[in-house]
């Protein structure tokens, strides 16, 4: 008979998972434009030397950016994981219920307006982003409400026609803008990895790991809800309950994540499937293996939109799905034969 | 004590609604009125008729999937809006239409789900919960296939992945929407067998929808027909299953025959081979 998943099995692959993580975290912050040493690096921590450029350079621009992308990478492939289950849709990504688009129009607003003015060292795109993807989901899930009690269909019709119809408000905002603004906003919308203040990083980080924290305490239920929420309440779970708190932990991470580096695509709907076909659709592994190869991922994604067409930088949403779609379908021509919805 | 009661129960689906100034009507299809019918512990209920006349929302109010428009369902002589979502799902356990999931949960995960309530504070099952799922999984005849996913298996098996799947809820109460509409001769019977030895030998209440009035016949201890007029026939299984009865309820000519004390009842169109030389009433030929 099959292995089944136990505490401990999950607690050594956890372990594992965040010592690769570890490791890859490391091997990055040392590539780049400049090469840095890390005897020099070292050398700074202990004594007190004069300006120490590599570690100025380690501290001040590698660190704060694989800290963002490890953030980013998680809250996305956490969040994608929660979707699906929840609109029992593998289609489904973060942006699926509308907070693209919110953050998007949330953005072009913010730059047309020409505000200069920040809130807690965030800019006012991030937080206008941030309000916009939050305000979108609360528009789309009153929608869905409205439609019926289990409202799984309406909720992602509300979803598509409100993303459709901010899409094309951003568009005519676009269309209206000066030049610069125009940049500013596609290069957001690209999804970019930009180099911010610890005190940023350390509030997301607590927002990103205390969300994937509350979804993980919730992750058995998850697996029931996924058959449908009938067939959940039926076994005795209240899905009311998980729902709600799956949804908004789940939009909240997102939406940190689309305000601290745009929209980063790919990351939400690939990392929880490649989870899935390699270690199985069990939730209380799925979730917190996702988020760690999530942020695996970009952290690694974002390395190689740094040194690819150095000394310039490609926008990491641009990697991620150039290098993130092949090996995906690597991954999926090897394990069909794994997963139900595809050998069916 | 009875095990179900059902007293003066009615519901209705919405129709749409309708604006008039100033208010919001709605109006409703009515499926069931005015029900009342009570299971004894440890009883075979057979639940038939023709479509539409509301057999799967009478299974989806037993399970408080669906609230009732008027009157009472209680389960174990409590009101059943009083049981938590918990609590329901340790009296009253569900095998709905067979459906496929869509990630690829193997079967002993599936079944393993059934004890989620029951998990620890780290998530996961104890040993009991182990336990409960492998008897369940031995009754049904699936460990076998225990590590495949369900998309793999026949008809026949994921339908007993189900059932073993509500067995491991460990219920007194066992509801089943057609539990044998895809399968096969010998794979209805099994499952048939299989619920008759839940009712004999685990003390369950078995509440199977069906179409099948001829195998339903064969196990069932009582039925309750619906018709399509809102009327109802409750009661023993070989008192309700009459000739002119079925063909009342459902509208069609049968020929109907004996085997020992068991009646069958074979429904005759219009266009089929021999239906004119087959008198409908073997008891008006004799007469004659």
């Amino acid at each position: 008979m099959k292995e089944l998943l136990t505490a401990r099995k999950l607690g050594v692959r956890v372990t594992s998972a965040l010592v690769v993580l570890a490791v890859v975290m490391f091997v990055c912050s040392l590539m780049g434009t400049e090469s840095i040493s890390l005897k020099a690096v070292l050398a700074q921590v202990g004594g007190q030397e004069a300006i120490n450029p590599d570690y100025e350079i380690f501290v001040q621009v590698r660190l704060p950016r694989i800290i963002l992308a490890c953030i980013v990478g998680a809250a996305l492939a956490c969040s994608g994981v929660v979707f699906q289950a929840l609109l029992r849709n593998p289609l489904a990504d973060p942006y699926i219920l509308g907070i693209s688009s919110g953050a998007g129009l949330g953005t072009i607003i913010a730059v047309i307006s020409g505000f200069s003015w920040t809130l807690w060292g965030r800019s006012p795109i991030a937080v206008f982003a941030f309000a916009g993807a939050l305000g979108t989901v609360w528009l789309v899930w009153c929608i869905g409400r409205v439609t019926g009690k289990s409202h799984v269909t309406g909720l992602l019709l509300a979803g598509v026609v409100v993303n459709a119809f901010f899409s094309a408000v951003i568009m005519f905002l676009t269309s209206i803008a000066k030049s610069q603004q125009m940049q500013t906003t596609i290069f957001w919308l690209m999804g970019n990895m930009t180099e911010e203040d610890f005190l940023v990083l350390w509030l997301g980080a607590g927002c990103v790991a205390a969300g994937i924290f509350a979804l993980f305490y919730i992750s058995p239920q998850l697996n029931a809800i996924s058959f449908g929420e009938d067939d959940a309440r039926s076994m005795g779970v209240n899905t009311a309950r998980t729902r709600t708190i799956a949804f908004a932990v789940a939009a909240l991470i997102t939406a940190v994540a689309v305000s601290l580096s745009g929209l980063v695509g790919f990351v939400g709907l690939v990392v929880p499937h490649a989870v899935r076909l390699v270690f199985g659709p069990d939730h209380r592994q799925l979730l917190p293996l996702s988020g760690i190869v999530g942020a695996i991922f970009l952290v690694a994604a974002d390395t190689l939109a740094r040194i690819v067409v150095a000394p310039a930088q490609l926008p990491v949403g641009v990697v991620t799905a150039i290098v993130g779609g092949p090996f995906f379908l690597v991954l999926l021509v090897k394990h069909t034969h794994k997963v139900g919805w595809l050998s069916k | 004590m009875s095990t179900i009661e059902v007293s003066h129960l009615s519901f209705g689906y919405p129709d749409g609604h309708h604006f008039a100034i100033g208010r919001k009507t709605e109006t409703r299809v009515e499926v069931l009125r005015d029900l009342s019918f009570e299971v004894m512990p440890a009883t075979f209920l057979v639940i038939a008729g023709p479509n539409g006349t509301g057999k799967t929302t009478l299974l989806n109010l037993l399970c408080r999937s669906l609230v009732p428009k008027s009157g009472s369902i209680r389960i174990d002589a409590a009101a059943i809006e009083s049981y938590s979502t918990e609590a329901l799902a340790a009296k009253v356990a569900v095998v709905r239409q067979e459906f496929v999931p869509i990630f690829g949960f193997s079967v002993i995960e599936m079944v393993l789900m059934a004890r989620t309530p029951y998990y620890g504070q780290m998530g996961f099952e104890s040993k009991a919960d182990r336990e409960i799922v492998n008897e369940a999984l031995k009754a049904t005849d699936t460990a076998q296939f225990a590590s495949r996913t369900l998309a793999s298996l026949s008809g026949g098996e994921r339908q007993r992945v189900f059932i073993a799947r509500a067995l491991a809820q460990n219920t007194a109460i066992l509801l089943l929407d057609e539990p044998t509409s895809f399968l096969d001769l010998k794979h209805q019977v099994g499952i048939y067998d299989l619920l008759k030895r839940m009712q004999l030998e685990k003390g369950k209440t078995i509440v199977a929808v069906t179409h099948d009035i001829n195998l339903a016949a064969q196990y069932a201890d009582v039925t309750l027909l619906l018709g399509a007029d809102g009327s109802y026939q409750y009661g023993r299984a070989k008192d309700v299953f009459s000739q002119e009865q079925i063909e009342r309820v459902f509208g069609v000519r049968t020929f109907s025959g004996k085997v020992g004390q068991q009646k069958f009842f074979i429904p005759l169109g219009k266009f089929a081979k021999d239906s004119r030389q087959i008198n409908s009433n073997p008891d008006s030929r004799r007469q004659k």
